[in-house]
């Protein structure tokens, strides 16, 4: 054999390996971090895959389409910014997790009855084992409150309590009633009867008392809060519980039909006033109450638990 | 010369049956409110009527799904998830019948969740219905070997 047709045996032998290596070696590199995500409503299976596991610090290119109706994507206690999921069309997202851990994904946007339920989960694995994390267990668990005991207040009120007109009386309440752990540790109807017992306090009327529980209420909130706590109610609560708060949502018909329990009914003093913000944090945390009531601990940050709980007295307070 | 009166007689009716303004007038415009239910697949009420010129605020409330509406001719569109009622409100300066359609996929039939917005009566339909009733006349009136008649 020659030496010209050696070589150009080699050279025909390498171009054809090179075009058969090509498509494989590029879909090993490319498909690295490229997860296609399909989303159908939790009754014909919900996200498809449900567990997506990566790397922490390693970006994820998510490709996110639905199979049948308009779903929305969002990672729980995250800022990014949720998108619609929508059918025949693809929507592309990009993240980047640097702390290890698991975290939760979730549908927007109503698309179903258990829409709620349509949830996956992202493993984050890092190089460095996952420090065990000290995490404060929620308030409701260190208060040792039993949150499925029904919390009735006794209250009359004469009018909607005032926070700013209670602020005049400001100057007779001693500091200790307006820490965070107060506020957050007794119903308003607890505070009530706290204060009323106080001597600093016994020159006050009825309800000036409830204008100054409604002042520790406001003075414990931050306008952006109520703010973020009105969005977060809009968009997760009021379906179930009214738009105004009145337990008389769309959907509290269902709910009544299948638990025997309307949704709390939030425009009622006796449910409301009765309820400490710890209480309201657990129920939230937590939901079940053989209500169909959603868990959102794996969904909101603390700092969003709290403001939805400040929110919540707004139907009770001004 | 009888049956010619009868045709100027004709052709003068149908041009004012076309022609004249209705005895309706515009009603002043007004503010109307519709809170109309988006539930799977249909909308509740289906058909809102309003006069050229209201204001018109329609309120979309949906009770199970995401939903949506399009208005066609006007192009506006909301989204309505439950519990979260949106509205919309415009000047409804353009006159005819309008489909509002649900532009945000809910389900299988998603494609048949149509409504209809009809803004002023619908006057060509009482008008035909006026020139039918007027060539119905004519046939019958008119001798049948008419406009031989006349020369004969």
């Amino acid at each position: 054999m020659k030496r010209t047709e050696l070589l150009s045996r080699i050279l025909v032998i390498t171009g054809i390996l090179i075009v058969l290596a090509a498509p494989i070696a590029a879909r090993a590199i490319g498909a690295q971090g490229v997860i296609e995500v399909h989303g159908r409503i939790a009754e014909s299976g919900g996200w498809t895959p449900s567990t997506i596991r990566v790397q922490a610090g390693m970006p994820i290119h998510l490709r996110l389409t639905s199979d049948d109706v308009m779903h929305g994507f969002a990672i729980g206690q995250s800022d990014t910014p949720a998108v619609d999921v929508l059918p025949g069309q693809v929507t592309e997202i990009t993240l980047t997790f640097d702390k290890p851990g698991t975290y939760a994904y979730y549908c927007t946007r109503w698309c179903g009855p258990n829409h709620w339920r349509m949830r996956g989960i992202i493993e984050v694995t890092g190089e460095e084992p996952v420090s065990p994390q000290v995490t404060t267990p929620p308030l409701y668990l260190m208060l040792n409150l039993d949150i499925d005991a029904p919390h009735p207040a006794s209250v009359t009120l004469d009018r909607i309590p005032d926070a700013q007109y209670g602020e005049q009386f400001s100057a007779l309440l001693p500091a200790a009633y307006l820490t965070p752990d107060y506020y957050r540790s007794h119903s308003p109807a607890q505070i009530y009867l706290d204060l009323r017992a106080d001597p600093a306090l016994v020159s006050l009327a009825g309800s000036d008392i409830w204008d100054l529980v409604a002042y520790i209420w406001l003075s414990n909130t931050t306008p952006e809060g109520l703010a973020e706590g009105q969005r977060l109610f809009a968009q997760n609560c009021a379906a179930c519980h009214g738009e105004t708060g009145g337990g008389n949502g769309v959907f509290s018909a269902n709910i009544t039909a299948l638990a025997g329990k309307t949704p709390a009914n939030f425009s009622d003093p006796a449910i409301t006033l009765g309820a400490s913000p710890a209480l309201l944090q657990g129920k939230i945390l937590r939901g079940g109450m053989g209500t169909g009531m959603p868990s959102w601990g794996p969904l909101f940050t603390d700092q969003q638990t709290w403001d939805l709980v400040g929110f919540l007295y707004t139907f009770q307070f001004k | 010369m009888k049956p010619w009166f009868f045709v100027a007689l004709f052709i003068l009716a149908g041009a004012v049956i076309t022609f004249a303004p209705l005895p309706v007038t515009a009603a002043a415009p007004a503010r109307r409110t519709f809170r109309v239910e988006a539930n799977q697949f249909a909308y509740a009420p289906a058909v809102l009527e309003v006069n050229p010129g209201d204001t018109v605020t329609i309120e979309l409330v949906s009770t199970d799904v995401v939903h949506g509406m399009f208005l066609d001719g006007y192009g506006l569109s909301v989204t309505a998830d439950p519990g979260q009622t949106t509205r919309m409100t415009f000047t409804a300066n353009r006159s005819g019948s309008f489909r509002f359609r649900c532009n945000v996929t809910c389900g299988a039939l998603h494609p048949f969740m149509v409504g209809k917005l009809q803004v002023g009566k619908n006057r060509w339909l009482w008008r035909a219905i006026g020139l039918t009733v007027l060539a119905t006349l004519a046939i019958l009136i008119l001798p049948p070997n008419f406009p031989k008649a006349e020369t004969g």
